[in-house]
């Protein structure tokens, strides 16, 4: 049992990839906003990972190639060289290590273009005795000495000590040296904020992050769970879609860098941290609305399931075992329509007929009946079918030819018989049952998951949407998964069948 | 296979359809049809015409198909805001509010009735307004058996009936075509997947059950918010896209058990090509599970279509539908006429569905039809 449904776990993770990579089809339909060249504006683009190609890399960019592209474009003085040397202030500290040393290599006069270009980076270091970096003759020697001083601090050694000191035992001065690196310190700074809860090391840390990026939040020491809770996913978020602006590819990251830095890997990197990114409505975390959200899904979806499962089972299996009589008739003429009937209608005239009635509980029971009402009809006519090839069976003939009391009949031999394909089905209902949640949310006003899309979809947050389907598509494999190894679990045949066959199909 | 039977042949052998008379061929026949004819049997086809006929249900089912399908097929004479027949300014133009001529571009009904000529006529639809057209604010929510709207109007002045009977058009246009799509695709992957097996097989299956694990109603919605121009054409091809799963699996169910028979087995004896085995011998089979799939397909799209209109999701309103209308009664409880006669309509439409699906499935599945569900229903 234990090896079968470890078994069944494990092919479903072909199934999940598969799925991800529909839903990542289908949520990349949407065009991204054109590229405008104006990092501010393709902010939006960038978050969606929407210039790196779909599924495999081959140059994958880092700050170093990011940072010799600018240098080229800044030297060459060519018609992007103002874009390039906006680039280069932007990747700012980070890009030293790969511009300062190859200095030699550039004509003099290339050199001196991009020494005044990366003057506004020295200005951000808060550097002492720069003097006039417009000139590029004093530029070029005031950076060739910076890095004749500091190179060593422009080392992943030295600016991890730096951090963890500046974290341990903050100070004045330790901030400022970190600041001196300027944006090469993020790497650190970066894991830095999203582990210490220390609160004045965590003024100091977003303090250099702002500093160094110019943008985002400060948190201040008195601020609420909330706010720190914001701010902290705001720049989890950014360096999340930022960090190969600063990051540089050594080794083996850089061959797997052709297959992660793609919008393929991205997504899915997303989607398996749980780093769903932040609303595009209200700029929360995704991935806390959704848990805030989920459980009264949850909680209808599995009621509806349960009651269903409770009212259709009878149902079905009495109608067939009196197939044919009066209430066989009825039950199945009743059945038939309450199973055309839509979800949506039913949820609507429930609605109506309750008017008046504001209490949230009475809300959700009512919401649970309307999804009742078509699951619990497409249950009991399923469950009729396969009563019905279990009710003239040879071994309920002999039951019966044994003297056994009709109902232990019924039940023990036959019901139980008549379950299993019930119990398949039931996985397949799921995904049924949780598109029902979402209408029936909507129309009673539940603010569950169903509630929230519908909102995401006026205010057209597709990071939300992207959330839910993913969300929605596991939890639906879970409930597959679940299923097959609940009718494994009735019936020891199946269970040896599946074992042997890949992929633990059930048809 | 389609010969006369001779009248008087005493031989009749086979009654599997009850009813459907099936006899010896006519010996005396020209040679090429007697050969056609040589077997006595009866088709299966035939059978699952014979039983479908015979299928109470079905009947009634099909019955009020055909009238939605009237009524779409109609609508024009129903509800429009340009007349049936008119003669306006010395011309007779014949279904104008069809072809739309360009002499009346600008003109409705009641502005042609306010000038009218000595020699002008017209010949007005029932209803006089067309399902998009909207009325003045004082004209919104009108109660139904109100001056020129029967059915009433919606929250825009827009006439019910109108978007009733043209929403039986968008329904059972949109329900079949994505439906077809939908056969299509799963008969040819589910027949691909049970043919070539291997790496296509795993490939198929594994998209079937990637598709599976994702609600369709979910998906489309997000699909319409995502795209940049959603429209109802978006919606079914949504639909269509991920609601073959089902079928292709039965299909290659049905493919796996066929080609493990003798009479495959004997046709690869024989020489026949892969191609001529699958085309002959193999498909037929599907024929069934393709016809039941197609029959609840157009339920579950028209059902879907109108979950999707009644949320309001930003599909723009170039079409009438019956989920839609009964949506906007969300804003206004009082108005019962909007959720009564889309409702109405849209529950007949999928009972009718439902019942000719099941009435299929019952006549085409061999297995399901002696034992199960003939004795229930007839």
């Amino acid at each position: 049992m234990l090896r079968y449904a470890i078994r069944r776990l494990l092919w479903a993770i072909p199934t999940l990839i598969a799925t991800s990579l529909v839903l990542f089809l289908v949520t990349t339909l949407a065009p991204a906003p054109p590229p405008t060249g104006d990092p501010l504006l393709d902010e939006p683009r960038r978050a969606r990972f929407a210039d790196l190609p779909r599924f495999f890399n081959g140059a994958p960019e880092d700050v170093q190639t990011r940072a010799a592209e600018a240098v080229r474009h800044v030297a060459a003085e060519d018609a992007r060289h103002e874009d390039a040397a906006r680039d280069l202030v932007r990747l700012g500290g980070a890009a030293l290590p790969y511009v300062l040393p190859s200095f030699e290599a550039l004509a003099p006069d290339a050199r001196g273009r991009v020494a005044v270009a990366l003057a506004p980076v020295a200005e951000r270091m808060r550097l002492e005795g720069r003097g006039d970096l417009t000139q590029p003759a004093a530029a070029v020697s005031f950076w060739t000495e910076f890095w004749y001083d500091r190179a060593l601090d422009f080392t992943p050694l030295a600016l991890e000590r730096a951090v963890d000191r500046l974290v341990n035992h903050g100070s004045d001065l330790r901030e400022s040296d970190l600041v001196a690196l300027d944006t090469y310190a993020l790497s650190a700074v970066m894991p830095a904020l999203a582990s210490t809860t220390d609160r004045v090391a965590l003024e100091r840390l977003s303090r250099l992050a702002q500093h160094a990026t110019e943008r985002g939040p400060v948190i201040s020491p008195d601020a609420s769970p909330r706010q720190l809770r914001l701010a902290r996913a705001d720049w989890s978020e950014w360096w999340f879609v930022h960090d190969d602006d600063f990051v540089a590819l050594v080794g083996a990251d850089r061959g797997l860098a052709m297959v992660t830095e793609t919008r393929y890997a991205r997504w899915l990197e997303r989607a398996a941290y749980g780093q769903l990114g932040l609303s595009l409505v209200d700029g929360e975390p995704i991935a806390d609305k959704l848990r805030a959200r989920a459980p009264l899904t949850a909680l209808i979806c599995a009621l509806a399931m349960l009651l269903s499962w409770m009212a259709a089972v009878p149902l079905g299996a009495l109608a067939a075992w009196r197939h044919g009589r009066a209430f066989d008739l009825a039950s199945s003429a009743v059945l038939f329509v309450l199973y055309a009937t839509p979800t949506f209608a039913v949820a609507e005239v429930l609605r109506r007929a309750a008017t008046g009635t504001s209490v949230s509980g009475s809300r959700v029971a009512l919401a649970v009946a309307a999804l009742v009402v078509g699951s619990m009809a497409t249950l009991a006519r399923w469950q009729r079918t396969a009563m019905l090839d279990v009710v003239r069976a040879d071994f309920v003939r002999t039951a019966r030819a044994k003297g056994l009391p009709e109902w232990r009949v019924a039940v023990l031999h036959a019901l139980r018989n008549a379950l299993m394909p019930t119990v398949t089905l039931a996985g397949l209902h799921l995904p049924v049952l949780l598109g029902g949640t979402f209408v029936v949310e909507e129309v009673f006003g539940l603010p569950g998951v169903g509630f929230e899309t519908l909102r995401a979809i006026e205010g057209h947050d597709t990071a939300w949407l992207m959330a839910v389907v993913l969300a929605s598509a596991v939890a639906v494999t879970a409930g597959l998964v679940l299923s097959d190894v609940a009718y494994s679990g009735l019936d020891p045949r199946v269970r040896e069948v599946l074992a042997r066959r890949q992929g633990g199909r059930t048809s | 296979m389609k010969s006369d039977p001779p009248p008087h042949d005493a031989s009749v052998t086979i009654d599997l359809a009850r009813r459907k008379r099936v006899t010896r061929p006519d010996l005396g026949a020209p040679l090429g049809v007697a050969t056609r004819v040589a077997a006595p049997y009866v088709t299966m086809t035939r059978i699952a015409i014979g039983r479908l006929a015979r299928h109470r249900f079905a009947r009634a089912g099909a019955l009020v198909l055909a009238c939605l399908a009237l009524i779409a097929i109609f609508a024009d004479l129903t509800a429009s805001d340009l007349p049936i027949v008119c003669r306006w300014r010395g011309s007779v133009y014949v279904l104008p509010n069809v072809v739309r001529p360009a002499a009346l571009a600008g003109l409705d009904v009641d502005a042609m009735r306010r000038e009218a000529g000595p020699d002008d006529w017209l010949v007005s639809a029932l209803v006089a307004h067309g399902p998009l057209e909207k009325g003045a604010p004082d004209e919104a929510l009108r109660p139904p058996l109100s001056a020129g709207h029967p059915l009433g109007t919606d929250t825009l002045g827009r006439d019910v009936l109108a978007r009733v009977v043209y929403g039986a058009r968008t329904a059972l246009v949109g329900g079949l075509s994505a439906s077809a799509v939908i056969v299509f695709i799963g008969v040819v992957l589910g027949a691909l997947a049970g043919f070539a097996g291997g790496v296509v097989d795993s490939l198929v299956t594994r998209a079937v059950e990637a598709l599976t694990a994702i609600p369709t109603l979910i998906l489309v919605l997000v699909v319409v918010a995502t795209s940049p121009h959603p429209t109802t054409g978006t919606l079914l091809w949504t639909i269509a896209l991920t609601r073959w799963t089902e079928l292709a699996r039965l299909v290659r169910a049905e493919v796996l058990a066929a080609l493990g028979t003798e009479y495959v087995a004997a046709a690869r004896a024989l020489g026949t090509s892969p191609v001529r085995i699958l085309w002959r011998h193999v498909m037929p089979n599907a024929v069934g599970p393709a016809i039941v799939a197609a029959a609840f397909g157009v339920a579950s799209v028209v059902l879907l279509e109108a979950a999707v209109n009644f949320l309001h999701v930003g599909l723009p309103d170039t079409t009438a539908s019956w989920g839609e209308a009964m949506g906007e009664a969300r804003a206004h409880p009082e108005a019962w006429w909007l959720v009564a006669f889309p409702g109405a309509a849209l529950l007949a439409a999928l009972v009718a569905l439902n019942l000719v699906g099941d009435a299929a499935r019952d006549a085409l599945d061999p297995r399901l039809s002696g034992v199960v569900d003939t004795s229930v229903r007839e």
